[in-house]
């Protein structure tokens, strides 16, 4: 310590900087910046989790001599077709929260994650009406390996729809209060980025899932 | 067949069985006992590896001990960093001998021996001598079915054993293995073979003994408490003793046999795989 | 990457907050990386004391089968009257190796060493996220909690092996409680490994001091880096695997459930394997990195002598790490797979041999032309090349599939990882302990207890783990309560119970640690001084010891790598043969300044 001190000549601290403002701003978006990739890693880290269980329902598939087994009952395809619009429907209306926001007009933002959360509690709703109907219809989650591969994949996924539907509920209200701007709007970005991933997720369950 | 050639045949049955002695105990400190045609392949590439390994354990183990006396406290050290082109390629060079020699003798004579020997399966199952064997592995016995004289599985004719296997001398013998609850593996060690039962699948192995006697078979995949006894008795019999064998096995077999015990019938349909 | 030094170096960017002052902040909810690293330390340690006393019945059990157990029979085993039972001994066997990998060398080679260096080697004052930091350590303490707890329930804890592999460790093998319970702490702990493999990626990525390129980073770091992206990707799978059989086991689904209990087909046990081993594997290099970063670092240092090619080694550590994805199947050569696949995983297993070889060559030749000092982080060092030098050669026999016929499930598999994990891992992380101990203490433990600990260790550890080899290669099965029952075993008493012998005398041997590091911790001791093994990395050179809470007053710029050791012209300006990262060199003379290279 003593040694670096000396080579400084005594000297404590970096330079003085000229540009504080223009710095500062440098500053939020370098720290922004270690957000995401910290983000990224962790929508990595959910893709291999995710990717285990679709792994496990490729196995499972690939061993069954006919898909759906015999006696189990048929997916609806219509209702979750419609929760993929919704679903979409969702993920642009969260980007176009953020589009006013990087333009630099606050008022239709906490009303675009309003309608964004709505959606995907809408979402919700209509996979509880697909369960309620394909548990009707005899397919339990104890009734073999299609009832198993079926009920673990939706409602794992319907977990991370609803801890990001809280989120962006929870996001709503505060840009409501104003605490969103044209710079500062990291939390956005980053519930964002969760939500448009556990969209990508959907459609890829729905298309092997329900589709295939 | 009349009592008292019966009672002969099982005279000679245990003679021969004495003469052998129970599974051998090893001595220990070495591989067990090898009874196989084959198993001595494997014998071979362990002590190949372990030689050529050894070689080069010492080698850098030298260097190391040489390095640790000569080049320590007052020997100046060398200022290298070790990061041009010729010291890469030392180091890379090293590298490849080790990789070739060693991994390579190891992947060329497992290809062979798997593809010729171990798991030449189509080729076991096109010679007319082989002898083929069901085995249901269950907590914690080991059940065997041999097909009876109709030669197919799941009839009334099957013969039925626990925890024993007995085959011909000098034959392949074809295992298909199943189990009802958990995963378990045969082994034999006296002929290097092992292969897991899985429930929901059949798997298979096979292997041929090269001498009369009474071997182990162990299994190989903790399955509960009492994994440690699931223990079996082969029997590798000479020709004329297996016959005698195999002739008694069916006699009571045809009397034992009950319609009504389902858990009995366990058998499937020899299986192409 | 780091192209504004003067901005980094601003206050603003990465500013010194206050030290927290209530004992709470401090030292339990603290947001320091140093506090976190030392918290998963201790949690570490006790949870390793645990693992071994299990270890000491497994080997009580081979030596001196159905007697009672001295001491803790009549304190743990009353049930079965102080002796070890089958049922028992499959509980004790299983929670050894979940213990030893999960809660006691993943939270100090893992958690200590990545909380504590990462932004101390990097120059930076805290991880990238501090919150995040703390609450991994708080889903890891849960996740012990759980495991506690599981052996508390009424039929025992988990007991199908650390593997769990299913329908065994479903309701039909392992009804109960116990096994659900493991399940759950077995996710606890991953979510707690992911959060920390998160900081760790994004800090090394985004919060290196000026100067501080990727290729003068400490190789402990990229060890710990390297180790962080397979925890981010890997564990994940078997948090999928966990999820599954815990579905399997509460809701009754078939994943895993075939033969009698299954309904319409069932599903499939070997999915379990490919699930958990596409984690099993990488996790074994995850428990091994870190420990190939310290020893490569501790063996430049103490040889006095660059880290030898220091950009291979970091290839080879980046190879390793991609390949560990694609060799899983070695796990699973006998459970009936298609001979293509097997060998494509069998080629690709001899062939990740060739980096680990590539480093411990590194290694070698950093020592050979040295100026050996033989501190006690420098034995434990060597001690670590030479038990993974034998543990991975053993590998290279069960990456063979027609050795792994005969040598599957026996004690030979055993002795290869024990060398591996349990032996390398665990003198690496000694390595670390005694290396860091000055800097995470401000003291220093006593060189000469340092020293016995190493020789009984090491050899205590070959004499063991080489009798496992020995045991495997005659046909010894893993796993075996009784392995007598087997005439083929009989031959094998005396090997067992001398085994069995040098196991104990190890386990004694550690004592010599856990008093010089208890009394160094807790008692007096003479002062570490700033920089006592006189290296060049930042944490030695930049700041005291212990650092203190905003680690460093001035982020240093960094101008060279971590191995400058011996350069000629450092030697002539500063009179020693080492110059830190971010020394300054002095200019030279006026007259010299044409001739001389800096």
């Amino acid at each position: 310590m003593d040694a670096v001190l000396e080579e400084r000549g005594g000297r404590r601290g970096p330079a003085p900087v000229r540009d504080l403002e223009g710095y500062r701003a440098a500053t939020r978006a370098r720290g922004e910046l270690t957000a995401y990739v910290g983000m990224l890693v962790f929508l990595a880290s959910w893709a291999m989790l995710f990717g285990g269980l679709f792994f496990a329902y490729a196995l499972v598939r690939g061993r069954a001599p006919v898909w759906p087994p015999v006696g189990d009952p048929r997916l609806p395809l219509v209702l979750p077709g419609v929760n993929t619009a919704v679903i979409a429907l969702s993920s642009g209306a969260l980007q176009s929260a953020l589009r006013s926001l990087r333009r630099g007009r606050p008022s239709p933002v906490a009303g675009a994650l309003a309608l964004a959360a709505g959606l995907g509690a809408l979402f919700l709703a209509l996979q509880v009406a697909v369960w309620i109907s394909v548990h009707r219809q005899g397919l339990l989650p104890s009734g073999g390996p299609y009832g198993s591969v079926f009920y673990a994949l939706t409602s794992f996924h319907a977990l991370h729809v609803l801890v990001g539907l809280v989120a962006l509920a929870w996001l709503a209200v505060r840009a409501s209060r104003g605490a969103y701007g044209a710079m500062r709007h990291v939390g956005v970005r980053l519930w964002a980025m969760y939500w448009h991933f556990v969209g990508a997720v959907w459609l890829f369950l729905y298309a092997t899932v329900y589709l295939l | 067949m009349s009592a008292l050639r019966r009672m002969a045949a099982v005279a000679a049955v245990l003679v021969a069985a004495a003469a052998r002695a129970d599974p051998r105990p090893e001595r220990g400190y070495g591989l067990p006992h090898d009874a196989s045609l084959d198993g001595h392949r494997v014998d071979w590439l362990i002590h190949f590896t372990i030689i050529a390994l050894g070689i080069v354990f010492l080698a850098v183990l030298g260097m190391l001990v040489y390095a640790a006396v000569r080049h320590r406290g007052a020997h100046v050290a060398a200022y290298d960093h070790g990061n041009t082109r010729k010291s890469a390629l030392v180091v890379l060079g090293c590298v490849g001998i080790v990789v070739v020699v060693v991994d390579g003798n190891l992947f060329g004579h497992a290809v062979d021996d798997l593809n010729g020997h171990f798991w030449n399966f189509s080729k076991v199952e096109a010679d007319p001598r082989t002898v083929r064997i069901e085995v249901n592995a269950h907590q914690w016995v080991w059940t065997v079915r041999y097909p009876g004289p109709d030669g197919r599985f799941n009839t009334p004719d099957d013969i039925v054993e626990t925890n024993g296997l007995h085959v011909p001398l000098g034959v392949p013998v074809i295992l298909q293995l199943a189990s009802t609850d958990v995963i378990h593996s045969l082994y034999l060690p006296n002929f290097r073979v092992k292969q897991d039962a899985v429930p929901g699948s059949i798997t298979r192995l096979w292997f041929q003994g090269q001498e009369p006697g009474e071997f182990e078979l162990a299994c190989a995949q903790h399955c509960g408490p009492n994994h440690y006894k699931m223990r079996a008795v082969l029997s590798v019999m000479e020709p004329a003793a297996y016959a005698q064998w195999l002739a008694d096995a069916q006699e009571d077999a045809r009397r034992g046999f009950d319609p009504d015990d389902a858990e009995a019938h366990w058998g499937w349909e020899w299986k192409r795989l | 990457m780091a192209t504004h030094p003067a901005h980094l170096g601003h206050p603003e960017l990465q500013p010194i907050h206050p030290a927290p002052t209530s004992f709470v902040r401090r030292y339990v909810f603290s947001l320091d990386h140093k506090v976190i690293a030392q918290q998963f330390l201790w949690a570490g340690l006790i949870f390793l004391f645990v693992g071994g006393t299990l270890a000491m019945l497994i080997r009580w059990q081979w030596a001196f089968p159905y007697r009672k157990v001295p001491v803790l029979g009549p304190l743990f085993l009353r049930s079965t009257g102080g002796v070890i039972g089958p049922a028992n001994y499959q509980n004790i066997f299983t929670m050894h190796g979940l213990i030893m990998i999960f809660f006691a060398i993943t939270p100090v080679l893992i958690g200590t060493f990545g909380n504590f260096l990462i932004p101390l080697q990097i120059g930076a004052r805290d991880m990238a996220f501090p919150l995040l930091n703390m609450l991994s350590f708080w889903f890891f303490l849960v996740s012990q909690l759980l495991v506690i707890a599981s052996f508390l329930v009424a039929l025992g804890p988990a007991g199908a092996g650390w593997t769990g592999y299913p329908p065994l460790s479903t309701n039909i093998g392992m009804p109960g409680l116990g096994q659900t319970l493991v399940v759950l702490a077995l996710f606890f702990t991953g979510v707690a490994s992911t959060m920390g493999a998160i900081n760790y990626i994004t800090t090394v990525i985004r919060l290196r001091a000026p100067g501080m390129t990727y290729m003068r980073l400490p190789l402990t770091i990229w060890g710990l880096w390297f180790t962080a992206v397979l925890n981010a990707l890997f564990v994940p799978v078997l948090g999928s695997a966990a999820l599954l059989l815990f579905l399997d086991r509460t809701f009754g689904t078939q994943f895993f459930i075939a033969g009698a209990a299954a309904v319409r087909g069932g599903g499939d046990p070997i999915m379990y394997q490919h699930l958990f081993w596409i984690f099993g594997h990488p996790e074994v290099y995850i428990l091994i990195l870190p420990a190939w970063g310290i020893v490569g670092d501790v063996v430049s240092f103490f040889a006095r002598k660059p880290a030898y090619w220091y950009k291979g080694s970091v290839y080879a550590m980046a190879t390793v790490t991609v390949l560990s994805g694609v060799v899983y199947g070695h796990h699973m050569f006998v459970t009936g797979m298609s001979p293509l696949l097997g060998q494509g995983f069998m080629l690709l297993t001899l062939l990740i041999s060739a980096p680990a070889m590539l480093l411990v060559f590194n290694w070698i030749f950093t020592v050979w032309r040295g100026s050996i000092r033989f501190t006690t982080p420098m034995l434990f060092a060597l001690g670590t090349v030479f038990v993974f030098g034998l543990g991975g050669l053993t590998g290279l026999f069960l990456g063979d599939i027609s050795l792994d016929l005969y040598l599957h499930d026996t004690m030979f598999v055993v002795g290869h990882f024990h060398f591996t994990m349990a032996a390398a891992s665990f003198l690496g992380t000694m390595t670390g302990l005694y290396f860091w101990f000055p800097k995470i203490f401000g003291k220093r433990l006593d060189e000469r207890l340092g020293k016995a600990h190493f020789w009984i260790t090491v050899v205590g550890l070959t004499l063991v783990f080489g009798g496992q080899l020995l045991a495997g290669y005659a046909g010894q099965q893993r796993r075996l309560f009784d392995p007598f029952q087997y005439t083929f075993i009989q031959g094998l008493r005396g090997l067992n119970r001398w085994t069995s012998y040098f196991a104990f005398a190890l386990f004694a041997g550690q004592f010599l640690f856990i008093w010089n590091f208890l009394r160094t911790v807790f008692g007096r001791a003479e002062a570490a001084g700033q920089n006592p093994w006189e290296v060049t990395t930042l944490e030695w050179t930049n700041t005291t010891s212990p650092p203190p809470y905003h680690d460093f007053d001035v982020i240093p710029e960094v101008r060279r790598g971590p191995d400058e050791f011996e350069n000629p012209a450092v030697k002539e300006a500063l009179g020693r043969d080492w110059i830190g990262q971010a020394e300054e060199m002095p200019e030279p003379p006026a007259s010299e300044a044409g001739a001389a290279k800096a």
